[in-house]
């Protein structure tokens, strides 16, 4: 009931100093709205694109590289190994049986023809891999299923369709038993894709941590039967390796494949790292692996945090917004200390006739953040607005951008529930904060010294 | 109803002390009506801000309607403010930007009544001041001397014990102040204790006694023209508690 009172009494308050009320608002919003942006674009940045085995789904890399391996006194950390590997490791890595799942893989391009009058043939990305990509990533599917590991032997002519690509060809129809033409050759459709873009794209992100994913999937086979290069990063690691032909690529030290592992428990986990380490001491004997042994397993945060997908300018960003966010509670605590003790006389009377100190505390803050959550809700349509700005001065719209690179812009420059809510908390906070202080000082004075300035 | 002891009020700041009360000794009897004089700077509104919890008192015993007062928390001293004594001041302390009805109403809600409950007594007390029908008038767009009624009806909301006014009267013009006092009269007629701070010795012989305080001591008591109350002799009784050189006149 006292709430209510409280309230009302708030509401009053901000009638009668509707300036002094209107500068609070303001500089609570601008500390919100200044934190929430940069705090949106850290979460953005920092998401956990498969937050539910983002612990059991691990990047492995081999120190492949040789002893004298150019360029590593510009790395900003020359200890790690190369993010991608070999073909041949890749290979010899693919046949332990300890992982739950293995895939290995690469983007590529291809061209699709319609084969309709009048629609041109076009480019698409495609990713070559092995069939345990869609169990591993759990991947949603509209249509159909994957393909099963027998398929990436032999090849079979199969392929998965991103849901984009599907819209495209089919007009979003299922297309599985339907065939679809890749330079040339005829591929059938299996599956569907459902709309999928973990941000960040974390199991690839050598063309950029935010990106969309692949048009469509063929079995890893195809890599080899078509020598199809990557469409990627090729990091040759050994003075004697040189990117040439397919045939040349697949046979030297240049790393150009993603290779991931489902491991769900911590033992096997031991023994897998113990495989890679025992693969890597076999192959010195061929001269390679020339280092000491330097092969590292990452789990998803681990691989982000690996490959600065939060790097320290968005940290620094976060730590500049909560001090303003600091500079705003104390200028509101300057404010709300002006505000409760101009309206001391009447606050000393209502310890007269009966307000207890805590009363008066509980009045007065109610009232700071009653106001702050009204700043706070200014400071979401401030962050939002600035959100905007920030993906407008960012994100120029290509003539071939289809919606899921527009959405992807947007998922970067969006404020979600749990951003909102986040907000809320900050704005109760930043009130508590501003109005302790003013609240307390306001309440412990004896009633008599305020009743005299009446 | 009033009962204190030896009790001292010191003022201290870096440079200077001042006793507002010194060993102040009194007794003011359940229905008395007391007037308070004294010159300014004397130590009356010290008197009534102690007795009234709105201030703490150095050192003696304070004994409020039989509880010894003297070293409650701020709760228990709120509570009592709020249920056992009413305030009248003499620059009316209404709050400017709250209607007649809800200025009543603020004590109300630190007592935790119902709202139905709270507008029963808000709407009994601006009766029996006589304002039933400008409760919804701001204080300026009433007169000072409806402005007094109205803190008086917020006092008596809360059907107090004991009502402490400092100079009720002071801001009022002669006709206005006589029909505070009939008002204030009425109700200690119904039982209500009265302490009053007064400068106008007229109003002050209308108590049943006139005290006057001077250097923050009691010195001098007598009867006023107004009868005693009907329980015990309330004016020998007190002239005991002031001590030697207090005065007594019978009405």
């Amino acid at each position: 009931m006292m709430l209510k009172h409280d309230l009302r009494l708030a509401l009053r308050s901000f009638r009668r100093n509707p300036i002094l009320t209107a500068l609070t608002v303001s500089a609570i919003a601008a500390g919100i709205g200044a934190a929430m942006i940069s705090i949106t674009l850290y979460h953005a940045r920092a998401g956990h694109p498969i937050w539910w085995k983002e612990h059991q789904l691990f990047a492995v890399t081999l120190d492949a590289r040789g002893s004298d391996h150019t360029g590593e006194e510009l790395m900003r950390h020359p200890e790690y190994p190369p993010d991608q590997v070999t073909y041949r490791d890749a290979q010899a890595l693919y046949r332990s049986d300890i992982p739950k799942h293995a895939v290995m893989m690469y983007r590529t391009a291809r061209v699709v023809d319609p084969g309709k009058s009048g629609v041109k043939p076009f480019g698409v990305t495609a990713r070559l891999t092995t069939a345990d990509f869609f169990p591993m990533f759990d991947t949603p599917m509209r249509y159909g299923a994957g393909w099963g590991r027998a398929a990436d032997t032999t090849p079979d002519p199969i392929v998965v369709l991103s849901s984009r690509l599907n819209d495209k060809l089919f007009n979003g129809a299922n297309s599985v038993g339907r065939s679809i033409t890749l330079n040339d050759r005829q591929f059938r459709v299996i599956g569907v894709a459902d709309r999928w873009m973990p941000q960040p794209k974390f199991y690839d992100m050598t063309t950029g941590a935010f990106d969309v994913a692949e048009d469509l999937y063929m079995p890893f086979g195809w890599a080899t039967e078509l020598k199809l290069s990557p469409a990627g990063s090729i990091n040759c690691v050994t003075p004697s390796a040189k990117v040439g032909g397919f045939d040349s690529l697949i046979d030297t030290d240049c790393v150009f494949m993603q290779y991931w592992v489902e491991i769900p428990d911590t033992a096997a986990l031991r023994r897998y790292q113990q495989f890679v380490d025992n693969y890597t001491n076999n192959q010195k004997q061929y001269g390679r692996f020339v280092r000491p042994t330097n092969n590292r397993l990452y789990d998803v945060p681990a691989w982000l945090d690996r490959n600065d997908v939060v790097g320290d300018d968005s940290r620094i960003d976060v730590v500049l917004a909560v001090v303003f966010l600091a500079v705003c509670i104390v200028n509101t605590v300057g404010l709300m200390l002006a505000k409760f003790l101009g309206a001391a006389p009447v606050t000393g009377l209502r310890r007269a006739l009966g307000a207890s100190r805590k009363h008066i505390m509980h009045q007065h803050l109610v009232e700071v953040v009653l106001l702050a959550v009204i700043g706070g809700a200014v400071g979401v349509l401030l962050a939002r607005l600035g959100l905007w700005a920030i993906k407008a001065m960012t994100y120029v719209p290509g003539p071939d951008d289809g919606p899921e690179r527009r959405a992807l812009a947007d998922a970067l420059a969006h404020m979600d529930y749990s951003m909102v809510v986040l907000a809320i908390g900050i704005s109760i906070l930043t009130g508590i904060l501003a109005g302790l202080y003013p609240a307390w000082r306001i309440g412990k004075a004896a009633p008599a010294s305020f009743l005299k300035a009446q | 109803m009033i009962q204190m002891h030896s009790v001292s009020k010191v003022f201290r700041t870096d440079v200077v002390e001042t006793h507002a009360l010194k060993a102040f000794t009194l007794n003011i009897e359940p229905h008395e009506f007391v007037a308070i004089t004294g010159p300014s700077g004397s130590g009356k509104t010290t008197f009534l801000n102690v007795a009234g919890l709105l201030e703490e008192f150095t050192s003696g015993q304070y004994l409020l309607d039989g509880k010894d007062v003297s070293r409650l928390k701020d709760d228990e001293r709120s509570r009592i403010r709020n249920e056992k004594i009413g305030f009248i001041f003499q620059s009316f302390n209404l709050i400017p930007d709250l209607n007649i009805y809800d200025n009543v109403e603020v004590p109300l809600h630190y007592r935790g009544f119902t709202s139905v409950e709270r507008r029963k007594r808000v709407s009994a007390a601006l009766e029996r001041v006589g304002l039933a029908q400008r409760m919804k008038h701001i204080p300026s767009q009433l007169s000072g001397g409806q402005q007094q009624r109205a803190a008086i009806a917020r006092a008596l909301a809360g059907e107090p014990r004991v009502i402490l006014a400092d100079e009720p009267t002071g801001n009022l013009d002669t006709t206005m102040s006589g029909q505070i006092m009939d008002l204030l009269e009425e109700i200690n007629s119904s039982g209500t204790t009265i302490l009053m701070v007064t400068h106008n010795p007229d109003l002050a012989m209308r108590a049943h006694r006139h005290i006057e305080i001077v250097d923050g001591t009691l010195a001098g008591s007598r009867a006023g023209n107004r009868a005693a109350p009907e329980r015990g002799d309330v004016a020998g009784a007190a002239i005991a508690a002031a001590g030697p050189g207090a005065t007594a006149k019978q009405a």
